[in-house]
């Protein structure tokens, strides 16, 4: 991948010699000598991303907010997964739904959407598939639920669609599908022969065993692995002594799931591996280190959610830095980067 | 059905050009931030982070903004750990925002008198709205506080009906572009109306003649006891009432459905996002205001 001018030929064998990578890296940059930018392009369970970056379902709206926020572009983005979509309209959970905690949050937004046909509808139409992919979140409080909300995804323009069998502020399915292997196999069944499309399951941290659930799905028909959804936590009002969330419980996100997000990816990684199926790594990324730390420890993709509400110019910056490192690193597509964890026996 | 709105936001890194203590834990912030100060409407706010250790940001409202110095100005009040945090930042100090946001007020209809009623630091959009108003539209403010107004105040010049007695005081910077105001507070200050704002505002409607009455328009922000009883004024007098809500935000630009109100609509009921939907709403399609 190197730019193949005389002069770059020349050059190229010193500056890998005074390697170290990075300054070696920098000096060519600077020199303009350097590889072409490295690949950021990656596969994902038959698609091909434009990056890795994908935007977390429930972070986004239904695919059309972030365009508002001048120097945010869709072409950054290798798909954007739109909002929990359930058969009939949702109308979500009574307010408060979100609260800061410390290095994260809690939400119960309790799924409020409306619907999957007047996603298909009224919304899909519009959305710039010519800018990037959108992915489908489909939930169900019943096997037969979840059944249809992927036939009716599968004759829409979205590409793939993401199984929320983890979602903890709903009453009905959501993660009670999610914490039973079992359970979360049957999902993946009842679904798997309405669709084409890929399915991703979407996996729970609140789960026993993760590599287990993971095997489980893998069996009965995923084609991807999403890891992880939130932590189920509440907070308390000290004066009025009530719960800030109306729901009571709602899903931890942010840096505070950071740790646990990368143990469950690296619990899952050997089983889907195994498989030769894709991860989609999440949980608490605010920057590019914590990118690269979820693609060593085998993110095929990676998830940008309560990140965004950070900056919701992330994703711009966390290209750039990855591209950066990737080339100090002398690496020269992304791909190459997934599952490098070295582990000492 | 609750028409949708879509605006530009700018991510800009606003220095802080000047931030004045008031009594109460009020203080004034002055932000260099070019692009809001050049797009910003009465009624939308700014979404700022307060510092780089707090998960999410602040929503704050714009009180007014000087394109040709590219700068805005809030009021904010202290009530917890991040605002206390926005207090103490030094001018000089960087703070990243996203502005200007939400769906402002309505005043495009220049034929009607725009009555004015902000609460504490809901005081700030009744001023940036006054102030865009001017030279265009009929307008009186009424605001209240129950703790020493963090602005300059005189005596007002403007004869309003229905309001007399010791309640002479307005806020200095309107009463010298024109604008005429008022006072409330059950904290026994000097020319005000001893009361609540929403009756200061029902004493002036009252007075008006029917005619002049019909032409008003309500605009409000501030708490929520406030907030209901304009409304309730609004319907008693069959008059167009447009409130400014608050509620706890994630990402501010739509994305996380974390921020609704109930509203109930032709079609039933919603939950409409704050942020993007709002902040500001019409009383009619707000059950839980009444
Ligand atoms: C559209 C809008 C405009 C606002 N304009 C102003 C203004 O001009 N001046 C001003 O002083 N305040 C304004 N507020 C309220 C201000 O956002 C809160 O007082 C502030 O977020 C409290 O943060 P804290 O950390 O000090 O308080 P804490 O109570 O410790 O905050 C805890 C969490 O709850 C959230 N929160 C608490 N109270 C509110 C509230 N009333 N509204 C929204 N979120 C809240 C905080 O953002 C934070 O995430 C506005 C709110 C909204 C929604
Ligand atoms: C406000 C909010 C709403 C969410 N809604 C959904 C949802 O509808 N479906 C879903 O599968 N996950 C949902 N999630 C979980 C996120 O997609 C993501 O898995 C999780 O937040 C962890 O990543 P993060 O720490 O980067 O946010 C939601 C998260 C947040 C913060
Ligand atoms: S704060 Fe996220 S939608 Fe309003």
């Amino acid at each position: 991948m190197y730019v193949v001018t005389g002069l770059a030929r020349q050059y190229k064998a010193y500056l890998i010699v005074i390697g170290g990578h990075r300054l070696g890296g920098r000096l060519a940059a600077m020199l303009h000598l350097m590889p072409d930018k490295p690949d950021l392009s990656v596969a994902f369970a038959g698609l091909k991303l434009q990056t890795p970056l994908v935007l977390l379902s429930g972070c986004v709206g239904f695919g059309e907010e972030y365009t508002r926020v001048e120097g945010f572009s869709n072409r950054d983005i290798g798909a954007v997964i739109l909002k929990g979509t359930t058969l009939k309209p949702r109308l979500g959970n009574a307010p408060h739904r979100i609260y800061e905690t410390p290095s994260g949050m809690l939400n119960a937004i309790g799924l409020q959407n409306p619907g999957a046909r007047h996603v298909i509808e009224h919304i899909l139409p519009h959305l710039p598939h010519d800018e990037t992919q959108f992915w489908a979140n489909a939930n169900g409080s019943t096997l037969e639920e979840y059944a249809e909300v992927a036939r009716l995804f599968d004759d829409s323009p979205v590409t793939a669609i993401e199984i929320n069998i983890s979602c903890p502020n709903v009453k009905e399915g959501g993660v009670h599908f999610g914490n039973d292997p079992v359970m979360a196999a049957k999902v993946v069944e009842a679904m798997r022969p309405m669709t084409k499309k890929p399915l991703i399951t979407k996996l729970s941290p609140n789960n026993a065993d993760i590599a287990e659930t993971a095997r489980c799905v893998i069996e009965a028909g995923s084609d991807a692995l999403s890891v992880i959804n939130t932590l189920v936590g509440m907070a308390v009002d000290i004066e009025s002594r009530r719960p800030v969330i109306g729901n009571i419980s709602g899903g931890l996100s942010g840096p505070a799931i950071k740790p646990v997000a990368l143990w469950k990816l690296h619990q899952t990684r050997t089983i889907a591996a195994k498989h030769d199926i894709p991860i989609l790594g999440q949980g608490g990324i605010t920057n590019a280190r914590d990118a690269i730390e979820f693609a060593i420890t085998g993110a095929d993709a990676i998830g940008l959610g309560t990140g965004l509400f950070y900056d919701p110019l992330l994703p711009r910056k966390v290209l750039d830095r990855l591209a950066e490192y990737l080339t100090a690193h002398n690496i020269s597509n992304y791909t190459n980067l997934i599952g490098t964890l070295e582990i000492q026996a | 059905m609750h028409e949708s709105f879509r605006n530009m936001i700018f991510e800009e890194q606003a220095e802080v050009i000047a931030n004045i203590h008031y009594p109460g834990d009020q203080f004034i912030l002055r932000l260099k931030a070019p692009k809001t100060a050049q797009h910003a409407k009465p009624g939308q706010f700014i979404h700022i982070r307060v510092s780089p250790d707090r998960s999410l940001r602040r929503p704050i409202s714009i009180m007014l903004t000087h394109p040709g110095k590219g700068t805005v100005d809030l009021l904010v009040k202290v009530v917890g750990d991040g605002t206390r945090e926005l207090r103490d930042r030094a001018v000089g100090e960087i703070l990243p925002l996203l502005g200007p946001i939400g769906r402002p007020f309505d005043l495009s209809d220049t034929a009607r008198r725009y009555v004015m009623i902000g609460g504490g630091v809901g005081i700030p959009p009744m001023i940036f709205a006054a102030d865009a108003l001017n030279g265009q539209a009929d307008t009186a403010v009424f605001a209240g506080s129950e703790v020493e107004f963090p602005f300059a105040l005189k005596p007002s010049q403007f004869l309003l009906p229905g309001i007399g007695g010791n309640t002479i005081l307005g806020i200095a910077s309107l009463e010298e572009r024109g604008i005429p105001s008022r006072l409330a507070s059950n904290a026994e200050l000097y020319g005000c109306y001893e009361g609540y704002v929403p009756d200061l505002a029902r004493d002036y409607l009252m007075a008006l003649g029917e005619a002049e009455r019909s032409r008003c328009i309500l605009l409000a922000c501030g708490p929520h006891p406030m907030l209901h009883a304009v409304a309730r004024l609004g319907r008693e007098l069959n008059l167009s009432t447009q409130l400014s809500l608050e509620e706890y935000m994630a990402c501010g630009i739509g994305g996380c459905a974390g921020c609704v109100v109930k509203t109930l609509e032709e079609d039933g009921e919603h939950y409409r996002r704050v942020c993007v939907d709002g902040p500001v709403f019409s009383a009619d399609i707000l059950p839980g205001f009444a």
